[in-house]
């Protein structure tokens, strides 16, 4: 789960890999040359690399038909990752709680 | 409306009481997202930091109120930003001195796709079921989140009224919205999105920048954009107009009144580094000016700030006597809170221009005490039809949704008074419903409803005991 989080969060990070995912959300299934002549100085190439990413992190889907590939959101792997990805923001929140308990707990150790 | 629940569970070495005892207090505030809580009861107001990326640039507050409090037990928080849920906290004893703790989140479908859209995964469009589309953008994250927290709700609520009143011109209508994070860039962003939708109109109910880019954004469209909240005016156009108070009817309102109580003439101006507060303190030169005081001072800060320490000092060291502020939001709430822990209540009075209710809670009681401003709207006001406004939004909303404000109450005027002109006129363009929404009733009265939302009635308030108390009609 922790691999899979820290992929979420690199898929995410990239400018291009959001504008990809923006372009699907609006069109729906595209391929990887659509997909190039909707955004701006990226070859198709650099496309595939970005797709790769957001293929193993779970948030593009790809379907094949013949010789031509075609990708679209993976709109359960998105929520499933959202989910994860409140868990590990929760999980921290409790963190806070031990850090607040050790502090406080190691006040009374000083005074007493 | 599906809700998911998201639930973690650790065990701390501390007994529940003890630790119980350090949520939202003092030095420890760091515990839970460093909750801030000034008194923890039933129905006090909450807010914590969610840190959505890993370097805290992008923390997120939730903002919400305490609905179940069993102290050394559970805690429940019933929110409405970034998105209406809920978090509750679980205690229980896990043998001497130590205690498991399980905090859970109920997540419904908008809080999902909200984070979605802010993870840059972008949304499901909705299929065209023939209803008539209209926008409302609102901030549900940003500084500007404490001011909103019940824009949505009364944006739905108009348009819930609308819909079960035949909708408009027989088309059922259908609310799209949007939370702009309290930036214009977002804000046009989700502008160009609702267009895409085919909205009609957009309503902004976030700052003037983000309505300039609005604006901007949908010119030539034919999409109707209203700026649905106070603002200091210009920059209309056919299919753009602005309603709600000005800054200039505020401060005709506050400044003679309060230097004439106080005594005092020496004023200094807090407000924000954009056009908002550039027009608020132009007009503020001129109204003080006029009462016969003076201007000695003025600091303007980056929408966003979070210390103003400085700013305190400066005012200090000016030999002010008159504070006023056109902060907004969050920097609204860390001043004053920073003014009167600073002690500047005992040498200074503040006015503030954009001090409703919701604001005033995060303020809190203590730091909030005898502000003064002047607003079209209080939940406590005295306007013909409010009793049955308030009611019909507690029972859609529960007895935790936050205030009515002068800012909500104004998209759902806004709303309401769309529908009926479209409702006139439904095949009129934007151009030709924007002309009608300005038309002024001459001699109408000031009713929930149909109040003047062009040239508004002003009513003052005064903060006292953590409720905004109307003590006048501005004349």
């Amino acid at each position: 789960m922790e691999q899979n989080e820290t992929l979420a969060f690199d898929a995410l990070s990239d400018r291009v890999r959001r504008r990809i995912l923006a372009a699907l959300g609006e069109h729906g299934e595209l391929s990887v040359g659509e997909i190039a002549g909707r955004i701006d100085a990226v070859g198709r190439t650099t496309v595939s690399s970005h797709l790769r990413v957001l293929r193993t992190s779970g948030l593009v889907r790809e379907r094949r038909d013949g010789r031509n590939r075609f990708y679209s959101l993976d709109t359960d792997g998105a929520v499933r990752d959202a989910f994860v990805f409140l868990q590990s923001i929760l999980r921290q929140g409790i963190t806070d709680a031990a850090a607040a308990a050790g502090e406080s707990s190691g006040g009374v150790q000083e005074t007493g | 409306m599906d809700t998911t629940t998201v639930a973690v569970e650790q065990t701390v070495a501390l007994a529940p009481e003890a630790l119980f005892a350090l949520f939202g207090a003092g030095r420890a505030a760091g515990w839970l997202f460093g909750a801030r809580c000034d008194d923890v009861h039933v129905g006090a107001p909450v807010s914590l930091r969610l840190p959505l990326d890993r370097d805290g640039r992008q923390d997120v507050e939730v903002l919400g109120r305490l609905a179940r409090v069993v102290p050394g037990v559970a805690l429940d928080i019933e929110h409405t930003q970034p998105w209406r849920g809920r978090i509750g906290l679980r205690l229980a004893p896990a043998g001497a001195g130590r205690t498991r703790v399980r905090l859970r989140a109920e997540v419904p479908t908008g809080g999902l796709e909200w984070l979605l859209h802010r993870r840059g995964i972008p949304l499901p469009e909705p299929p065209d079921d023939g209803s008539l589309r209209l926008g409302a953008i609102t901030n549900a994250s940003g500084p500007g989140a404490v001011y909103s927290l019940s824009a949505e709700l009364m944006a739905e609520l108009a348009v819930a009224e609308i819909n079960a009143d035949g909708g408009i011109a027989g088309s059922p209508v259908r609310l799209v919205t949007a939370d702009d994070g309290t930036d214009a860039r977002q804000a046009a962003a989700e502008a160009v999105r609702m267009a895409r939708l085919g909205c009609h109109a957009v309503f902004v109910n976030s700052t003037s920048a983000s309505f300039e880019a609005v604006r901007r954004a949908l010119a030539g469209r034919d999409v109707l954009v209203v700026h649905s909240v106070l603002n200091e005016g210009g920059g209309v156009s056919p299919t753009a107009v602005r309603f709600g108070e000005r800054p200039r009817a505020q401060l005709e309102a506050l400044v003679g009144p309060t230097m004439a109580t106080t005594g005092s003439r020496r004023w200094f101006l807090v407000g924000e580094d954009y056009v908002w507060s550039h027009g608020v303190h132009a007009a503020a030169r001129h109204v003080i000016a006029r009462a016969g005081g003076r201007v000695v001072g003025e600091s303007l800060t980056p929408l966003g700030t979070a210390d103003f320490a400085r700013v305190i000092e400066r005012i200090t060291a000016s030999g002010s006597e008159l504070v006023l502020s056109s902060l907004i939001g969050a920097d609204e709430v860390a001043f004053e809170r920073q003014s009167e822990a600073a002690g500047l209540r005992e040498t200074v009075r503040t006015v503030s221009l954009v001090l409703e209710e919701s604001t005033l809670a995060h303020i809190g009681e203590r730091a909030g005490q005898g502000l003064r401003t002047a607003l079209a709207y209080f939940q406590d006001g005295p306007l013909a039809g409010n009793d049955d406004l308030v009611r019909r939004y507690r029972s859609a909303y529960g007895a935790w949704a936050p205030a009515i404000t002068a800012l909500s109450e104004t998209i759902y005027e806004s709303i309401h008074r769309y529908a009926r002109v479209r409702h006139l006129d439904a095949a009129g363009g934007a151009a030709s419903h924007g002309r009608a929404l300005m038309r002024r009733r001459t001699g109408a009265a000031d009713v929930i409803g149909t109040r003047d939302l062009v040239a508004p009635t002003l009513y003052v308030a005064e903060a006292v005991g953590g409720r905004l108390r109307v003590v006048g009609e501005a004349p």
